[in-house]
C-alpha cells in the first residue's frame, strides 16, 4: 500500500493542453470521484457550455471556470502501478510566474507539454529554463494535440528534434518524448491505436520507468539548521534542529556556525525517546555539552567538516512580482532558517528566459519577472553553500514585504 | 513506521516548529475530528510531548455530544491549554442554521474566531486542512496570510519556495499555517492507526451509517457505511467513489458557498 510519492509539475505554453492532460491523467487513473464528475456535467449544462472539458476537473474557482483557465496550482493525487503522483498544475499566463515557481520548487520532476499543432513557443522555453534553474533534474515531454495533426509521425519528429536541442542547451539529455492526445486519451494511460509508428511506452508508463523519488542525502557531510531553542524543566538548553544532510549520533563533536559554538552532543531528543541517531529531514532536539544559548539560523555540522563562513557569493536569481533590485541595494536573504543582511555587489547579467541568451551584461537594475546573475556581499557572517554541493543550503529567497520577493540559487561562494 | 508516513510527519513537524519560532503568539485549531486531532498529536511530537501554545475549539454549541465528551477527555489526558471561541451574542439571538447556513457559519465560526483572535492577539493559527479535501483547499499554501477582515486573497498569494516558509514583514493580520496540507484522507487514517490515536466514536458505523467528516449536528449527515473499525475505514476509503465531505452541507449548498466562506475567513 505504501506507494512512493512523486510530486510532478506540469509546465508548458498557455493553451498547449496542460490542464487537459492533467484532467486526463486524473480521469484515466480513476482519481476523480463520480460525484465530482456529475457536478461538473450538471454545471456545464447550466452554463451552456456543452462540451465536457478535462480542464474543468481542476478549476475549482468560479472565475476560473468562466475564463476556462487554470490560474493557480492545484494538487490532486493519483495512482499508477508504481507511484502515488501529486500533480502541480501550472498556469500558462506570463504574470503567474510566482505560482509556477511555487509549484516547480516543490516538484521531483516536470512534465513539459508542447502542442504538436502550435509547436515550441515562448513559455515552452521559459518554463523549461525556470524548471532547470530551480533544480528540477527529471523531465518528460508530452507532445500533445497529436489528434489535431492527424497523428502524423513527421510532425512529432520535428517537434522532438527542435525541443531536444533546447533541452540539451539547458543540460537535460535523453529526455523521453511521448506523442499524446490528452483530449482523446491517446498514449496517456492507454496505448494509442492511431500511432502505430510509435513503439515507445505511454506517458504514465514512461513516468513510472524514468522518474525516481528524491534521494535522502544520508551520505553527505552533516548539515542541520537551528529552528529554535527551548529550556527544559531543569533549565537545560534543547536546541531544536532540522537535519538537512548527513547523519548525527550522540557523543560526536559538533559545531554551530557562523557563531563557532561547539561541544559534544549528549542527547538526541524526540517525542518519548532518546534517539540513537538523526537523519535528514528530521526535526530533533539536541542537548550539547558546553552550549547554553544559541540563535535560530545557525548551521550545525561535525567539528571536522564545517561549512565555510562566506563573505561573498554569486547566484542566479529570479525576481518575482513587485520587485526589482539594483547595484548597491541592501537586502535580507533567507537560507535554511537564517535571515541575514547582504548587499547586491554587482549584477552580472540579465538572461532572456525565452531565448535563453544573455540579454544584457552588467545591467544596473533587474526588474520584476526577470532572471539574472548577481554577486552578493554578506554584511554579516553567513554559512550559505553552493547549490551543486548542498542544494538544501544553496537556495535562498530575498525577503520582501509580502514574503519571498526573489528566488536564488548559489553558483559559487568565497570565504 | 511506514516510510511514507514518516516523511509526511517530518515535513509537518518541521512546519509546526517553524511557526512556533517565527510567530509571537501562535495557537492551533481543534475540531475534535481526525485531522485536527492528528495535528494536535504532531504538535505534541514537535515539542517533546507538551503543546506550548493554546488549543482553540470553535464552539458553535451545535456540535455532537460525542464531540464535547471527546474534547474534555483528550484535553485532560494531553494536558494542553484549551480555549473556546464562542459567539455568545449570536447564540443569545438564537442564531441557527434555520437563519441560513452561510449566515450561521459566519456568525458562529468565523466571527467567534475573529473575536478570540482580536482578544488574545494571535498572529498565527495552525489549521488541519488538506489539499485533497475540497477543490478550493487545494489552492492553499503552507503559510497563508489573512488580512484583518480574515480575507484570503487566493488570486494573489505570496510565492512559497522550497521549504523556506517566510513570515512577511507586513500585509497580514494573522497567518494561517497548514502543516498537514500535503496529507490525504487515507494518510490520516493510516497515521491514526499507526500512532494509535484516539478517535471520536462518531466515525465508526452504527446501523449501517457513519460520519466521515464531522461538523455541527444540523448540517452534518452520516454516510452509508459498515466500517466499524479503523482497518475497515481504511479499506472503505481505498475503494470509495464519493468525496469525503459528502455529508457536509456547506460544501454543496449552491455553487460556490465553500469558496465564499473561505474567502470570508472560514476554515
Amino acid at each position: 500500500m505504501s506507494f512512493p510519492r512523486i510530486n510532478l509539475v506540469v509546465i508548458g505554453h498557455k493553451d498547449h493542453g496542460k490542464s487537459t492532460l492533467i484532467g486526463r491523467l486524473l480521469y484515466d487513473s480513476k482519481a476523480i470521484q463520480k460525484q465530482k464528475l456529475d457536478e461538473i456535467r450538471a454545471e456545464l449544462k447550466e452554463t451552456g457550455r456543452k462540451k465536457f472539458e478535462f480542464a474543468y476537473l481542476l478549476d475549482s474557482l468560479e472565475e476560473e471556470r468562466k475564463g476556462g483557465l487554470t490560474i493557480d496550482i492545484m494538487q490532486t493525487p493519483f495512482k499508477s502501478k508504481k507511484y502515488l503522483y501529486t500533480i502541480i498544475d501550472c498556469p500558462g499566463h506570463k504574470e503567474f510566474i510566482k505560482k509556477m515557481l511555487t509549484g516547480a520548487s516543490q516538484a521531483d520532476a516536470a512534465v513539459l507539454v508542447v502542442s504538436a499543432k502550435e509547436g515550441i513557443q515562448d513559455q515552452t522555453r521559459q518554463h523549461a529554463f525556470l524548471a532547470k534553474t530551480l533544480g528540477i533534474q527529471q523531465v518528460v515531454v508530452a507532445v500533445n494535440k497529436m489528434d489535431a495533426v492527424a497523428y502524423k509521425e513527421n510532425i512529432y519528429r520535428n517537434t522532438c528534434n527542435r525541443l531536444e536541442q533546447i533541452l540539451k542547451n539547458l543540460g537535460y539529455t535523453n529526455v523521453p518524448m511521448i506523442p499524446v492526445s490528452a483530449i482523446k486519451g491517446d498514449n496517456v494511460y492507454k496505448k494509442s491505436e492511431k500511432m502505430n509508428w510509435y513503439i515507445g511506452a505511454t506517458l504514465i508508463d514512461t513516468l513510472d520507468r524514468s522518474i525516481t523519488p528524491s534521494k535522502i542525502p544520508m551520505n553527505k557531510p552533516l548539515r542541520g539548521v537551528v529552528q529554535d531553542a527551548y529550556q527544559d524543566e531543569n533549565n537545560q538548553l534543547i536546541i531544536a534542529c532540522k537535519i538537512e544532510t548527513g547523519t548525527l549520533k550522540p557523543n560526536e563533536s559538533v559545531i554551530f556556525n557562523p557563531s563557532g559554538k561547539k561541544g559534544v552532543l549528549k542527547k538526541i531528543l524526540a517525542f518519548g525517546e532518546n534517539k540513537e541517531y538523526a537523519q535528514p529531514r528530521e526535526s530533533v532536539g539536541l542537548i550539547v555539552e558546553g552550549i547554553d544559548n544559541i540563535e535560530r539560523g545557525e548551521v550545525l555540522s561535525h567539528t571536522k567538516t564545517p561549512p565555510k563562513i562566506v563573505k561573498s557569493f554569486s547566484a542566479e536569481i529570479i525576481l518575482l512580482s513587485d520587485t526589482q533590485i539594483q547595484n548597491g541595494n541592501e537586502i535580507i536573504i533567507r537560507y535554511g532558517t537564517a535571515e541575514k543582511r547582504c548587499k547586491i555587489q554587482k549584477i552580472l547579467s540579465e538572461i532572456d528566459p525565452v531565448n535563453l541568451t544573455v540579454s544584457s551584461e552588467y545591467p544596473e537594475i533587474l526588474k520584476e519577472g526577470s532572471v539574472g546573475e548577481a554577486e552578493f556581499t554578506a554584511l554579516e557572517p553567513i554559512c550559505i553553500e553552493k547549490y551543486s554541493e548542498f542544494p538544501e543550503l544553496g537556495r535562498f529567497i530575498i525577503k520582501g514585504k509580502k514574503g519571498a520577493a526573489a528566488a536564488g540559487i548559489v553558483l559559487d561562494v568565497q570565504a | 513506521m511506514e516510510n511514507y508516513l514518516q516523511e509526511l510527519e517530518k515535513k509537518s513537524i518541521a512546519l509546526i516548529r517553524e511557526a512556533k519560532a517565527q510567530f509571537k503568539n501562535l495557537a492551533v485549531l481543534w475540531s475534535m475530528g481526525k485531522d485536527s486531532t492528528a495535528t494536535l498529536w504532531l504538535c505534541k511530537k514537535a515539542f517533546f510531548g507538551k503543546i506550548p501554545f493554546p488549543v482553540i475549539h470553535i464552539d458553535t454549541s451545535y456540535q455532537f455530544p460525542e464531540m464535547y465528551q471527546f474534547r474534555d477527555k483528550i484535553a485532560k489526558e494531553w494536558g494542553f491549554n484549551l480555549l473556546l471561541a464562542k459567539n455568545e451574542d449570536a447564540l443569545k439571538n438564537d442564531m441557527s442554521p434555520k437563519k441560513g447556513r452561510l449566515e450561521c457559519c459566519t456568525k458562529l465560526k468565523t466571527e467567534a474566531l475573529k473575536n478570540l483572535i482580536k482578544e488574545r492577539k494571535f498572529d498565527a493559527l495552525i489549521l488541519a486542512i488538506r489539499r485533497d479535501e475540497h477543490g478550493i483547499r487545494a489552492k492553499e499554501r503552507y503559510y497563508s496570510p489573512r488580512d484583518e477582515n480574515f480575507r484570503w486573497d487566493y488570486k494573489d498569494q505570496p510565492a512559497e519556495l522550497w521549504d523556506l516558509y517566510v513570515k512577511p514583514s507586513e500585509d497580514f493580520s494573522h497567518m494561517r499555517v497548514h502543516p498537514i496540507l500535503h496529507w490525504t484522507e487515507l494518510d490520516v487514517w493510516q497515521y491514526v492507526k499507526q500512532e494509535n490515536l484516539p478517535v471520536n466514536s462518531l466515525y465508526f458505523a452504527k446501523n449501517g451509517k457513519r460520519y466521515r467528516s464531522l461538523g455541527c449536528m444540523p448540517c452534518t449527515v452520516p454516510v452509508p457505511s459498515t466500517a466499524s473499525t479503523i482497518d475497515e475505514i481504511i479499506q472503505e476509503i481505498k475503494t470509495s467513489k464519493t468525496p469525503e465531505r459528502a455529508g457536509r452541507a456547506q460544501d454543496k449548498e449552491k455553487a460556490y458557498m465553500m469558496q465564499k466562506l473561505r474567502s470570508l475567513g472560514y476554515m
